[in-house]
C-alpha cells in the first residue's frame, strides 16, 4: 500500500505566481529551489502561528495571530495596513470573506467580531 | 497568474506539522496571502542578486543566496 503523499502547495502555482513577481527569466533549475524555501517557509510558519495560538491560551488560529506574525516580518506595517494587502494580492471571492463591507439595511458582511 | 487558492491543501500542511491546531474561518486566506508575499520578497530578492551578478535570468544559486535572507526575515 502506497503511504499518502506529504501535502505539498501544487508546483504549478508555485511556479506562476514566482514567475509573476520575478518579472524576470528564470532559469528551469531554479522553480526546484523554490519550492524547498516553501517548504521550509511553511515549517517555520507553522511553528510560528503555534507559537503565537498558545501564548494568547487559545488552540485555535485567529485571523489576528496571522496579523501579528505579518507585523513581526514587516509586512504589515502602520502605513500598510492589512486590508491594503489583501485588496492588492488576493482575487475578488477571497477578498470578500476577508473585509468587511456594509451592503443595505446598515448591515456588515462578514461580521465583525467585538471583543 | 494563477488566481485560485488551494485551501484544502494549505489546512492540510499545517495539519501535518501542528495536529493540535486549529484554523479559525478565513485564516487560511491569510496564510495564503503570506505565502504570496513571502514568495514576491523572495523574487525580488533574487531579482536583485542576478542583476548584481550580472546575469540575465536567474538561477538556482541567486536563489539560494536570496532565500537565506528572507526566511530569516519572515521569522515571526
Amino acid at each position: 500500500q502506497r503511504k499518502p503523499s506529504e501535502p505539498k502547495i501544487p508546483s504549478s502555482l508555485i511556479k506562476s505566481v514566482f514567475k509573476h513577481y520575478a518579472k524576470m527569466p528564470v532559469a528551469s533549475k531554479s522553480f526546484k529551489i523554490v519550492e524547498k524555501c516553501t517548504e521550509k517557509y511553511f515549517k517555520q510558519l507553522c511553528n510560528d502561528l503555534a507559537a503565537f495560538a498558545s501564548h494568547a491560551g487559545r488552540k485555535t488560529v485567529e485571523v489576528s495571530d496571522v496579523e501579528v506574525l505579518m507585523r513581526r516580518q514587516r509586512l504589515v506595517t502602520d502605513e500598510m495596513p492589512l486590508h491594503v494587502l489583501i485588496e492588492h494580492h488576493l482575487p475578488l471571492e477571497y477578498r470578500k470573506l476577508l473585509i468587511p463591507v456594509v451592503v443595505s439595511g446598515n448591515k456588515v458582511i462578514p461580521e465583525i467580531k467585538c471583543s | 497568474m494563477n488566481c485560485a487558492v488551494p485551501r484544502t491543501t494549505l489546512r492540510r500542511i499545517l495539519k501535518r506539522q501542528k495536529p493540535l491546531l486549529r484554523l479559525s474561518a478565513n485564516t487560511d486566506l491569510l496564510v495564503h496571502l503570506n505565502f504570496l508575499l513571502f514568495l514576491r520578497r523572495l523574487a525580488e530578492e533574487a531579482r536583485i542578486n542576478a542583476f548584481q551578478n550580472k546575469s540575465r535570468i536567474i538561477k538556482p544559486e541567486h536563489i539560494i543566496f536570496a532565500a537565506k535572507a528572507i526566511l530569516k526575515k519572515s521569522r515571526g
